[in-house]
C-alpha cells in the first residue's frame, strides 16, 4: 500500500476558488477582513448545481478577488493568510436518516468528484432514478487515502459504497477495480462483508455485472477489468461495467447508474463519521521534484507551497501540469490553488517539453490500433479539420473518451484527440441549436435530466 | 520562472516519420551490400544513381512548388533505394534515374505528396519501366530457391533485390519494434503459401528475395493499404490471391509486384466497407445469430442456459 504523507507547513496564503466543481459558481459569504475557521462554510450555493465551499484553514480573509484556477480559467477567489492556531468549525458527526438528509448534508459538505459534477447530482439526478452505484477504483487517483491496512481500506470502501447505495436509493453498488492492481484486488478478495464472503470478479467478455449479481446472488459485488482513463469515460465505463448504453451528451443517470470516485466515497464516510465537510484531497506529485510521493493538502494549497513540501524543484522546470500528463491542463504560474479536482501534480524538465510540428497523415494506423473504443482517428480528424462534423458523427465520433492515446502515438504528432474533442463539441452545439419542431425527427436529448 | 503551456497529451511517443523512414532505409542496407558484392561496384552506381535522382527531383518539386523541403526525413532517399534494388543488374545507368524521377514526380507528388498517393510509388515506378523499357528491365535469369545456401546468396538472381533473401530479415526487425504494422506482411505470406502449395507450384519459385521484400517492404506501405483492422486483414489475403493468380501463369517475382501494385487499388474501396462500428453494437453476424439462435426453442429442447 501506498505511503501517503500529511502535508505540514501552513502555506502564505491559501486561494479557495468558490467554483471547484462543474455547475454554478458559489456566492462568498465572507468579505476582507473577516476571521474564518476550519470547515467553515464561505461559499453558498445559489442553486441546485453547485457544492459548497468551506474553508481549510484558520485565519483572515485577504481579499475575495478574480485569482487564477488550475483549469486555465480566471475564477472568483477566497484568499485567505492562514494563521498558526487551528481552530476548528465543530463538525457534529452526521446521524443516520434516510436518503434524503444524507443528499442534502452531501450537498452541504460540498463534496464534488473528481471529474467535477458535484456528488448529491450523480446520486439524486433530476427526474432520474438511480439503481446501480458504480465506484470507480481503477483510476490512478485512488492510492490509500490514509488508509492503515488495505483491510481498511477495503472495508471502508464497502461501507462507504453502502452509504452511497444508501443516498441514491440504489439497489446495488458496485466497487471497480484494476485487473493489474494487486494490492487492491488482494484486499477485498476474501474479505467476509455482512456476512458474505466478497470475491472479486473479473469482468471477462460478455460477462459484466448482472452476471455476477445473479451469480453471486448479493447486492454489493467487486469487478475488476483493464484501465480505463480519459477525459470523457463515462460512456465507455457505463457499458464496460453494466452493459448499458447511455446517449450522447447524456451522463450515465440517464440509464439509471451513478459513478462515483474512491475520493468522493471517502469524503462522505468521513462526512458521516466525523461530520468533517471536504476541505482536503490526497495530490499525487511526481516528476522533476526532489522528493515525489502521495501528499495530503488542504484544498486551496498553491502548488507552489505543495512542491516545495516535496523538496522543490529538481533543476528547472518547464511546465507545470495538472491532473496527469495523457490529459492533464499545462499551468501557466505556480499560484494555482489545488482545488477538489486536483489528483496530481506533474512537473516536467526543460528537454521533457514537446515542441512537435504537425505533419501530413501518414495512414500507419497506429491510432486504430491503440484506440479503445474502435474509432478510425486519424480519418475522423481529417473530417474535423475540414468541418465535415456529420460525417464525423456517422464514425461514431461521439464514443470518444478522450483518453489521447492517439495523439501520444502519432508519428506524425497530429493533435488528433483536439481534432475529435473540436467535431465532439460542434456537433452538440448544432444539436443544442434545433428548435423543438426540428428536432422531433432526431433523437436529441436525454431521457431523464442531463447535467 | 518561464512555464509552457500546451495542449495536452504531455508525453509521446518519440517514433516519428523521419526515424520510421530511416530505420527502413537501414534495413535495406545489407541486401544493397550483398548486390554490390554479387553484381560488382556497377550496382552501387545503381543504388547511388537511384538514390540520387529521387533525393534531386524532390528538392526540385519542392521548390518549385514553394513548400517545405522534406528530403531530411528520408523518404525521397528510401524510394530512390526502393527503385535500384527493383531493376536488373545488367540495366543501363539512366533506368534507376528515370524510375527514380518517375517515382517521386508522378508517383509521390503528382498524387499529392506523403500520404496522399494511392499507388506506392515504388511500384508505378517499376511497372512504368517494366512496360517502357521491357528489354532493359527483362532480367537475365528468374531465381529458384534449391538449398539453404541459396537464402544467403542466390545465384539466379535477376535484380539486385534478389540476392539474398536473408538479408531482408531487417524488415522483421521494423515489425517486432511496431515501426511497421503486422498484419498484413503475416496475411500475405500465409495467403501466398497456402494457395500456392494448395495449386502446386513450386515454394522454391514462390520464396524468393522479391517476395520478401514485397512483404516486408512493399505490402506495408502505410498510405497506399488501408488502416482498419480488418481491412489490413483483407488487404494481406487480398495481395497474396493476387500475386499467387499472377504467379501461377507467369513468375511469382513479377506477381508480387503487379499484386501488390493491384491491390492499392482497392485500398481506400477496402477501407471505407470495413469501418468499424460502435462499441456495444452487434456486428451483421452477430445480429444473425442471435436471430437464428431465438428461432431455435432451447428451452422446450430441455437446455438450460445461465445468464
Amino acid at each position: 500500500m501506498t505511503e501517503i504523507n500529511v502535508m505540514e507547513t501552513i502555506p502564505e496564503k491559501m486561494i479557495i476558488p468558490l467554483k471547484q466543481h462543474n455547475g454554478d459558481i458559489c456566492e462568498p459569504l465572507v468579505s476582507k477582513g473577516d476571521v474564518v475557521k476550519v470547515g467553515q462554510k464561505i461559499g453558498e450555493c445559489p442553486s441546485d448545481k453547485c457544492a459548497a465551499i468551506h474553508s481549510s484553514v484558520c485565519g483572515e480573509v485577504v481579499s475575495v478577488e478574480e485569482s487564477s484556477h488550475p483549469s486555465g480559467n480566471r475564477i472568483n477567489s477566497v484568499i485567505i493568510h492562514p494563521v498558526e492556531k487551528t481552530e476548528c468549525e465543530s463538525f457534529i458527526p452526521f446521524k443516520d436518516s434516510g436518503k434524503e438528509q444524507l443528499i442534502s448534508a452531501i450537498k452541504e459538505a460540498g463534496i464534488v468528484e473528481n471529474y467535477g459534477t458535484p456528488t448529491q447530482l450523480v446520486l439524486n439526478p433530476p427526474d432520474c432514478d438511480i439503481d446501480t452505484v458504480l465506484v470507480n477504483a481503477t483510476a490512478s487517483e485512488w492510492v490509500g487515502h490514509s488508509y492503515e491496512t488495505p483491510l481498511e481500506y477495503a472495508s471502508q470502501m464497502l461501507d462507504s459504497l453502502r452509504l452511497l447505495m444508501e443516498a441514491a436509493g440504489a439497489s446495488r453498488g458496485v466497487i471497480v477495480l484494476r485487473n493489474d492492481d494487486k494490492d487492491s484486488i488482494d484486499a477485498f478478495d476474501g474479505l467476509d462483508y455482512e456476512g458474505k464472503t466478497i470475491m472479486v470478479a473479473p469482468l471477462i467478455g460478455k460477462r459484466r455485472v448482472d452476471y455476477y449479481f445473479n451469480d453471486q446472488d448479493t447486492d454489493i459485488i467487486v469487478v475488476s477489468q483493464d484501465k480505463i482513463y480519459g477525459k470523457n469515460i463515462f460512456e465507455y465505463f457505463t457499458y464496460n461495467v453494466t452493459g448499458r448504453k447511455v446517449p450522447f451528451r447524456c451522463t450515465p443517470a440517464s440509464a439509471g447508474v451513478a459513478i462515483c470516485g474512491v475520493k468522493s466515497a471517502k469524503a462522505i464516510h468521513d462526512l458521516v463519521n466525523t461530520g468533517m465537510p471536504y476541505i482536503e484531497t490526497v495530490v499525487t506529485v511526481s516528476g522533476q521534484v526532489n522528493n515525489p510521493q502521495h501528499l495530503l493538502v488542504k484544498i486551496g494549497t498553491p502548488f507552489r507551497d505543495v512542491i516545495e513540501a516535496c523538496g522543490g524543484y529538481r533543476g528547472e522546470p518547464a511546465k507545470l501540469i495538472s491532473n496527469g500528463v495523457i490529459t492533464g491542463v499545462a499551468q501557466y504560474e505556480e499560484e494555482v490553488p489545488v482545488t477538489k479536482m486536483t489528483t496530481s501534480i506533474i512537473v516536467q524538465g526543460k528537454d521533457e517539453v514537446l515542441k512537435d510540428i504537425s505533419k501530413e497523415c501518414i495512414h500507419c494506423a497506429r491510432c486504430v490500433d491503440v484506440c479503445p473504443v474502435d474509432l478510425i482517428p486519424n480519418r475522423i480528424a481529417a473530417l474535423a479539420n475540414q468541418g465535415r462534423f456529420d460525417e464525423c458523427k456517422q464514425m461514431y465520433v461521439e464514443n470518444c473518451i478522450e483518453c489521447g492515446r492517439c495523439s501520444s502515438v502519432c508519428p506524425s504528432k497530429i493533435h488528433i484527440m483536439q481534432l475529435l474533442q473540436y467535431s465532439k463539441e460542434a456537433i452538440a452545439k448544432a444539436y443544442e441549436d434545433l428548435s423543438e419542431k426540428e428536432s422531433s425527427n432526431l433523437k436529441s436529448g436525454c431521457a431523464c435530466g442531463s447535467e | 520562472m518561464t512555464l509552457t503551456i500546451s495542449a495536452p497529451p504531455h508525453i509521446k511517443q518519440d517514433t516519428t516519420f523521419r526515424k520510421i523512414t530511416w530505420i527502413k532505409f537501414l534495413a535495406l542496407l545489407p541486401v544493397s551490400l550483398v548486390s554490390v558484392y554479387f553484381f560488382g561496384l556497377y550496382a552501387l552506381a545503381l543504388i547511388l544513381a537511384g538514390i540520387g535522382m529521387a533525393v534531386v527531383t524532390e528538392v526540385v518539386i519542392q521548390k518549385a512548388f514553394k513548400k517545405e523541403v522534406t528530403v531530411t526525413n528520408g523518404h525521397a532517399a528510401l524510394i530512390g533505394l526502393m527503385v535500384a534494388l527493383l531493376v536488373p543488374g545488367e540495366a543501363p545507368i539512366w533506368i534507376p534515374i528515370v524510375g527514380a524521377f518517375f517515382a517521386v514526380a508522378i508517383g509521390k507528388h503528382a498524387f499529392g505528396g506523403i500520404g496522399s498517393y494511392i499507388f506506392n510509388p515504388v511500384l508505378v515506378a517499376w511497372v512504368f519501366l517494366q512496360l517502357a523499357y521491357w528489354s532493359a528491365m527483362h532480367p537475365a535469369s528468374f531465381p529458384e530457391l534449391g538449398g539453404i545456401s541459396d537464402l544467403f546468396l542466390e545465384n539466379g538472381a535477376g535484380m539486385l533485390v534478389g540476392v539474398s533473401p536473408i538479408a531482408l530479415a531487417g524488415g522483421l526487425y521494423l515489425i517486432l519494434k511496431r515501426y511497421v504494422e503486422w498484419k498484413i506482411p503475416l496475411f500475405y505470406a500465409l495467403t501466398t503459401l497456402v494457395l500456392a502449395l494448395l495449386i502446386g507450384d513450386k515454394i522454391g519459385h514462390v520464396v524468393t528475395g522479391a517476395f520478401i521484400f514485397g512483404v516486408l517492404f512493399l505490402a506495408i506501405d502505410s498510405p497506399s493499404s488501408p488502416v482498419t483492422k480488418n481491412g489490413r486483414i483483407i488487404y494481406g489475403i487480398l495481395c497474396g490471391l493476387l500475386t499467387v493468380i499472377y504467379g501461377h501463369f507467369a513468375n511469382y517475382v513479377f506477381a508480387v509486384f503487379y499484386g501488390i501494385f493491384l491491390a492499392n487499388c482497392v485500398a481506400s474501396f477496402i477501407d471505407n466497407s470495413t469501418l468499424p462500428r460502435s462499441f456495444g453494437e452487434e456486428s451483421l453476424l452477430q445480429r444473425k445469430y442471435r436471430l437464428m439462435m431465438n428461432k431455435i426453442p432451447l428451452e422446450k429442447l430441455g437446455v438450460k442456459i445461465d445468464d
